[in-house]
């Protein structure tokens, strides 16, 4: 992108797309109440539906849709986020209808040729994991399209999002200059991962227990070569986001258990803890940390680190081990509390980030 | 005339905040020209999938800026030839990192 362009259209199209990708956040937090069971006003038919979708595809492939073609640098890669976060709010206008999915599954199409270009320019196992991550996004995305049940392709979604941010890790424990084996334990762990996802579309029963040691695999490669084992020792944001790391690839583990575990893989209180064990534990405490850093990369605002960032940290945390545990319990009422306050701390991040922007361009008034 | 090392120094001060070190002990500046009014500077960064490059570049570009007021031309360029690797890392970089 030239000079002019970095602060031109290109620019100012970031955010009304991180906005359509806020929206579709929103959305699916209210959906998530819906579905444990809050009597609240349903906004639009169906809506309670869209929970998964808003949250994985929607909200998800435009963050990262975004972030990625922030990267890559060139217009036609915008069209992944565009194309998605129309999508998430054509979902909200027709819970039902198809354009939706459509424009969804299209989004995703352009972030895998994003990522076959970057593969293309910088041939490495890391690149073709995150690459890996756009495929697995776009066959769930195709599956939600061709209307499959969302518990027989969330592992799709749940293949994205694991994917694409074990090859970011892979990438930066390369800081770390880990033994040659270390990629060959990591290239078997990624495989046996994505073997078990594949197995699930047909067999779920059967592909569970392999995608979950999969899942159990990476997260204990990730907690023994993964560069925050050094930068945890550091201060300040460095050390928050080594924080928000550790703890993410504990709920990677445990998200594997019970994926493992879960015998018969269905809708219900086991199923919850496991997803959510990797959407909130894995996926939400890795947003939680790097928020800071992308909101200033991708747009250009300064998120100033505040030892706040520990309370809404902390608090999904701690309101997450509640809600798994009531899962485990069997605990209907359980749930829907710590999912209250699973959602609260998300509300409460969003409530931090934004305050802290606004700090950080207030103490730079006053320094001018 | 400004030396390298002075605009090296001054490129110490762009942090990378997911592992806390400074652009150049990570090995992320390849190059840097002065002339008698003007800078320019070749970084990368460590995969091309990073979001981080326009930012960072901005902070390198906004770091020289406020060193060296006096000059007028300075620019920071995005590089991806060669790739980083490990190797670039400077003895002080790793020694931070390894903390031994």
């Amino acid at each position: 992108m030239t000079r002019k362009g970095s602060m031109g259209f290109f620019y100012k199209i970031r955010f009304p797309l991180m906005a359509s990708g806020m929206i579709c956040l929103l959305a699916g937090l209210w959906a998530g109440l819906l579905r444990m069971g809050f009597d609240l006003p349903p906004v639009r038919p169906f809506l309670y539906e869209g929970h998964g979708p808003f949250m994985a595809a929607c909200f998800l492939g435009v963050v990262i849709g975004l972030e990625r073609a922030v990267a890559y640098g060139r217009g036609w890669a915008y069209l992944s986020p565009a194309l998605t976060g129309l999508g998430g709010l054509a979902l909200i206008v027709d819970t039902i209808g198809l354009a939706g999915p459509l424009l969804v599954t299209l989004g995703a199409a352009v972030l895998v040729a994003v990522n076959i270009a970057i593969i293309r320019e910088q041939p490495a196992l890391f690149t073709a994991v995150m690459g890996a991550g756009s495929a697995a996004l776009l066959v769930g995305d195709a599956m939600w399209l061709f209307g499959a049940p969302v518990y027989d392709l969330v592992m799709w979604w749940a293949g994205f999002l694991i994917l694409t941010i074990v090859g970011e890790r892979l990438e930066l424990s390369r800081y770390l200059r880990p033994p040659a084996w270390a990629e060959w334990v990591f290239m078997g762990a990624a495989g046996l991962f994505i073997a078990g996802v594949a197995v699930m579309s047909i067999y779920p029963d059967a592909g569970a227990p392999v995608a979950g040691a999969g899942m159990i695999a990476l997260a204990v490669w990730l907690a023994r070569f993964d560069v925050a084992r050094r930068t945890i020792r550091q201060a300040g944001l460095t050390r928050f986001v080594a924080v928000c790391l550790m703890s993410g690839y504990a709920w990677l583990a445990v998200g594997g258990a019970m994926t493992m575990t879960a015998g018969s893989w269905e809708p219900g209180l086991y199923y919850d803890g496991a997803l959510h064990a990797v959407f909130l534990g894995f996926v939400f405490s890795m947003i939680f940390g790097h928020a800071p850093i992308i909101f200033p990369a991708v747009l250009k605002v300064d998120v100033p680190y505040t030892p706040l960032f520990y309370v809404h940290f902390a608090l999904l945390q701690v309101s997450l081990i509640a809600r798994v545990g009531a899962d485990l319990a069997g605990s209907f009422v359980g749930q829907a509390h710590g999912g209250i306050l699973n959602e609260v701390s998300i509300l409460l991040f969003l409530a931090v980030t934004v305050g802290s922007v606004i700090r950080g361009r207030l103490s730079k008034k006053a320094a001018a | 005339m400004i030396s390298e090392e002075a605009v090296k120094e001054a490129l110490k001060g762009v942090i990378d905040p997911e592992v806390g070190l400074n652009v150049v002990d990570l090995g992320l500046v390849y190059s840097v020209e002065t002339a008698e009014d003007s800078i320019n500077v070749e970084m990368t960064m460590t995969t091309r999938a990073c979001p981080m490059g326009e930012h960072i570049r901005d902070q390198a570009e906004a770091a020289l800026k406020a060193r060296f007021p006096e000059v007028k031309a300075v620019e920071a360029r995005l590089v991806w030839n060669p790739p980083w690797s490990p190797d670039m890392m400077s003895e002080e970089g790793r020694k931070k990192l390894y903390g031994d």
